[in-house]
């Protein structure tokens, strides 16, 4: 057979097959560009999103233009009044009108859950920072630590703290501190693991190898880089907070009438069994949207902010 | 196996410690003294101050914590060993010992339950991930995961107890039939449903992604290229790698039952451990407090080593 | 090489196998117009770069495609039955029984929670009707072939406890224990080591020539094709660009591409200045170029590159994808057809050749 000298490597015009306006610009892209495009390309996590949104809104805005509507009461009104635009689902047997109560439940819901998830992230990045990062037998000693908070019955515990403590101190703080102080677990988990992961990666060996002191690598470049499971242990941890508060009130230890809770919304609505079924829904609903536009939320971060899912998504 | 069961009951021991500690503080910081019901003007100062010394409130902080330690661990336990109620008088031992087989048969029944359903759901969504009926599961799952237990548990309440009268509305049995087993089942139906639809809820949504991972795996390729029937990859060579995790994650969530128990208890009345936690809480009992906060944690405790226990049975690429 | 292909019966005829993937981002024509043919008791060697459509091709002749894959076009007939259309059942009776696979990872192609005498012996118990006893039995009979010493006490062990060669021969195990004619192979050998693969490689040639089976053996290293191969194809994005007889493949290569896969192997007795590497890496099958697949990396690309090169023959019974002339000459100038042109030269090439 004929040899191949005739065409030799790089002799061919360079015009046709070197059309470098073809390579694909996909993989160009800064890591925030991409969890934005996964994050909105995700429906779930999109519809989270938005239905936080409104939940925050709502719980922001009805509040402020009902004024004291949510606790008025006014006898002259009642379950058998019609429902009205300023009254959309009626008034209860005090002549409060449900809707701006329900409202303020959810006010009360929402700031508890976004308390608590603060003192969960605060703790958990601090505590799992300084066990990651010191290691050896700080971090022996502070994971035991975690194994016993892990250990307690975190729902008993909770309830212990806030009947106990609650009738003394406002039993909102008391709840907020109570799911706080129990719940940062998970989080210092999360964050000590990734500073394991980061301690010995290039660009914290080289802030060292420059002569950064411990703090400052820790503040400036791991804690940022810990942020994203923080981020999706939060999100999650909303909801756990807003059921627990819940289940406090329903069960007569954390928010207490006037002041107003779903959890003790259901309570209530509890003796109306009979005569006005659709009072358990009202709170009840409104409990697990906040639970489901949580989770969706917290889920769709999860998988939007996993460097791993890059080359399925 | 049986030195790595030892060696993690001795690893045990300080968490024991640290439950105890914690669950001590918390009662023992608390505002107010428990001797603080006595108080009335019929009550003279001295009699408050006997009381005091009775319930050794007027001794050092390590010292009390001390003996209501080694008290507590006394086995076996006498009348004496966890102390007296507060509410009436009773040893918090029989109380305490009064309540556990209700919450064990509440809890076992709503667990087998929760099993039975939530593995099958699990492998078929897996096995037809995407499809309608994966789909439609999913969204129940999502909705049931959600839902509140308190909250399922007043609504089936109020529709098959009140509206349809179907079922009790609460309690273990009805009044003048105590331990009549067909009464007792009726009166099962409600809790272990709101239970179960929210494990069923979870487990599912584990299964199905214990599966999908399972099913993604070069054996599973392999078993197919064996020429083996889907039936069987799925049944044989899929499930057992995909219950590995659902089984160590079984022992995990047991301890959780419990506090998913006493909310449902209480909605249901149901006299069990959680229900009294409950109770106690509210009445400030501190003893039976302690002893319930105490079995909880052991709880933990013990349903991490079975965790342990059951991978090592399950995967046999585990040795301890 | 004058051997009239065409006209000897084939154990195994891919035509035109078209298997593609609708991911959330695109189809990715994983496997595009892909035909080949293996002769029974020989062993065709497939070649190429991770990505480029081999292994698929060896799951579509199993029928293994899994979601969101699917064999959209193209004819498999094994034994002169056509697989593609075949009911499931009587695919189940083919597959591990008449077709056999061994896969690349004997790390993670054994179950792990069963022992392995437990899944040769279930193979042989799916395609025959043997008591149970007596499939264990073959099951050890089977791990003694494969050179496993100890076998009887080795079948009762979990995949675990034994190393990766040997767990490769526990698949190979499986894979002959049901006396199949065909034996794919999807890179046996490149996860172990070198000492592990040349007595993997040992094996599969001592049991090919005892069983007379044919094997499909798929692989990135032209190494192992040279020592196990009759015919060789060599596949780039999805498509066959070059298929002839190994030595002809090997003595004659004609597309830029095959000649630099054989220009990056070091070779004994050949002093090299630099061992020559293929430019860029393979097209994204998102993106795939326009004409011939491979002139982005090639150092021969001309304008012609731009119409897609049909497979053609470049002497009896070896095919080249490639403009270059059949005896490496400049293509004519102003010989460049239409792309419609070359299009249908392209298919109907594919189909009646190689």
């Amino acid at each position: 057979m004929a040899s191949t000298e005739t065409i030799r490597p790089g002799e061919a015009s360079p015009a046709g097959a070197t059309d470098f306006d073809e390579v694909d610009l996909v993989s160009v892209q800064t890591y925030w560009q991409l969890v934005r495009r996964r994050f909105m390309r995700n429906r779930t996590a999109v519809f989270g999103l938005v239905l936080l949104s409104i939940l925050v809104f709502s719980a922001i805005f009805f509040p402020f233009i009902g004024g004291d509507a949510w606790h008025l009461t006014d006898l002259t009104r009642g379950p058998t009044d019609p429902i009205s635009i300023t009254a959309p689902l009626g008034y209860d047997n005090l002549g409060i009108n449900i809707f701006f109560r329900l409202m303020k439940g959810l006010q009360t819901s929402l700031i508890i859950g976004f308390f608590a998830v603060l003192i969960i992230a605060g703790i958990g990045t601090a505590f799992g920072s300084i066990s990651g990062y010191v290691g050896g037998k700080v971090d022996n000693l502070m994971m035991r630590i975690v194994d016993v908070v892990l250990s307690l019955p975190g729902f008993f515990l909770i309830l212990m703290l806030v009947a106990f403590i609650g009738s003394v101190v406002s039993p909102m703080v008391v709840i907020i501190v109570a799911i706080g102080i129990t719940g940062w677990t998970t989080a210092a988990r999360l964050v000590r693991a990734e500073f394991l992961r980061l301690r010995e990666s290039d660009f914290v060996q080289a802030a060292r190898a420059l002569g950064a002191s411990d703090s400052r690598i820790i503040i400036r470049h791991m804690v940022p880089s810990a942020m994203a499971p923080v981020l999706v242990a939060a999100t999650l941890g909303i909801a756990d907070a807003v059921v627990t508060e819940a289940a406090l009130s329903f069960l007569g230890y954390g928010i207490k009438p006037p002041d107003a809770s779903l959890g003790n919304m259901l309570t209530g609505a509890q003796d109306y069994f009979y005569r006005q079924p659709l009072w358990i829904y009202y709170p009840g609903i409104t409990l697990i949207l906040v639970v489901l536009a949580a989770s969706f939320l917290g889920d769709g971060l999860r998988d939007a902010l996993d460097p791993r899912q890059k080359l399925e998504a | 196996m049986a030195t790595y069961f030892v060696r993690r009951l001795i690893q045990a021991i300080p968490i024991v410690i640290g439950i105890s500690v914690i669950s001590f503080l918390i009662v023992y910081l608390t505002p107010g003294s428990p001797v603080d019901k006595f108080r009335t003007p019929r009550v003279s100062p001295e009699m408050i101050q006997n009381l005091i010394r009775l319930y050794g409130l007027d001794q050092p902080l390590p010292i009390q914590f001390w003996n209501w330690f080694t008290h507590f661990w006394s086995f076996p336990w006498d009348n004496l060993a966890w102390g007296y109620s507060f509410t009436d008088g009773r040893p918090v031992r029989d109380k305490i010992f009064q309540r556990i087989p209700s919450t064990l048969l509440l809890m076992g029944t709503s667990l087998v339950v929760s099993v039975i359903f939530a593995i099958p759901i699990g492998i078929l969504q897996a096995v037809k991930q995407y499809s309608w009926a994966d789909r439609l599961i999913t969204t129940f799952e999502t909705i049931g995961y959600a839902m509140p237990t308190f909250w399922l548990g007043l609504i089936l309440k109020q529709f098959f107890a009140v509206n349809l009268k179907w079922l009790p509305l609460y309690g273990q049995n009805s009044l003048g039939k105590q331990g009549d087993i067909p009464d007792m089942i009726l009166h099962l139906i409600l809790p272990v449903t709101t239970l179960a639809v929210v494990s069923i809820a979870g487990w599912s949504r584990y299964m199905r992604a214990s599966m999908l991972e399972v099913l993604r795996q070069d054996y599973v390729r392999t078993a197919r290229a064996k020429g083996l029937s889907s039936g069987r990859v799925i049944g044989r060579h899929a499930l057992r790698n995909a219950l590995i995790p659902i089984v160590t994650l079984l022992g995990l969530t047991i301890p959780s039952l419990l506090s998913g128990a006493a909310i449902t208890e209480t909605v249901f009345s149901w006299p069990g451990l959680g229900w009294l936690g409950v109770q106690s809480v509210g009445e400030r009992d501190y003893p039976v407090v302690l002893a319930v906060t105490m079995i909880g944690g052991m709880m933990v405790i013990m349903g991490n080593l079975l965790a342990d226990v059951l991978y090592a049975v399950v995967d046999p690429r585990i040795h301890y | 090489m004058t051997q009239a292909r065409g006209q000897q019966d084939a154990l195994l005829e891919v035509a035109d196998l078209r298997t593609h993937f609708a991911t959330a981002d695109g189809l990715v024509k994983a496997v595009d117009g892909v035909s080949l043919r293996i002769r029974p008791r020989k062993t065709l060697g497939v070649v190429g770069e991770s990505g480029c459509g081999k292994s698929i091709t060896a799951l579509s002749i199993m029928r293994l495609i899994e979601r969101p894959g699917r064999i959209v076009a193209g004819s498999i007939k094994f034994d002169g039955q056509e697989l593609t259309t075949l009911p499931d059942d009587e695919m189940r009776n083919i597959r591990g029984n008449q077709i056999s696979m061994i896969f690349q990872e004997p790390m993670t192609s054994l179950n792990p929670v069963f022992t392995c005498g437990d899944q040769i012996a279930e193979a042989v118990a799916e395609h025959s009707n043997i008591p149970k006893k007596a499939a264990w039995d073959r099951a050890v009979e089977m791990l003694g072939q494969v050179g496993i010493p100890d076998a009887k006490r080795r079948a009762g062990e979990h995949p675990h406890q034994l190393s990766g060669g040997m767990r490769q021969r526990v698949m190979i195990a499986m894979a002959l224990s049901t006396d199949p004619e065909l034996l794919v192979a999807d890179e046996p050998t490149t996860a172990l080591d070198v000492t592990i693969q040349a007595q993997i490689l040992e094996l599969m040639k001592a049991l090919r020539e005892k069983n007379g089976m044919a094997i499909m053996l798929i692989t990135h290293d032209l190494g192992v094709v040279a020592e196990m191969s009759d015919d060789v194809a060599v596949m780039y994005a999805g498509k066959i660009v070059e298929a002839s007889d190994a030595v002809t493949v090997f003595d004659h290569p004609h597309h830029p591409y095959t000649r630099g896969l054989l220009a990056s192997i070091p070779r004994m007795g050949h002093r090299q200045e630099r061992l020559e590497v293929i430019k860029g890496v393979v097209p994204n099958p998102l993106n795939l170029p326009s004409g011939c697949l491979f002139k982005r990396r090639c150092p021969y690309a001309m304008p012609i590159c731009d119409n897609q090169p049909p497979l053609r023959e470049i002497t009896p019974g070896h095919v080249s994808r490639c403009w270059i002339a059949p005896d490496g000459g400049r293509p004519e100038l102003g010989e460049a057809p239409t792309a419609a042109e070359a299009e249908s030269a392209a298919q109907t090439l594919t189909v009646v050749n190689p």
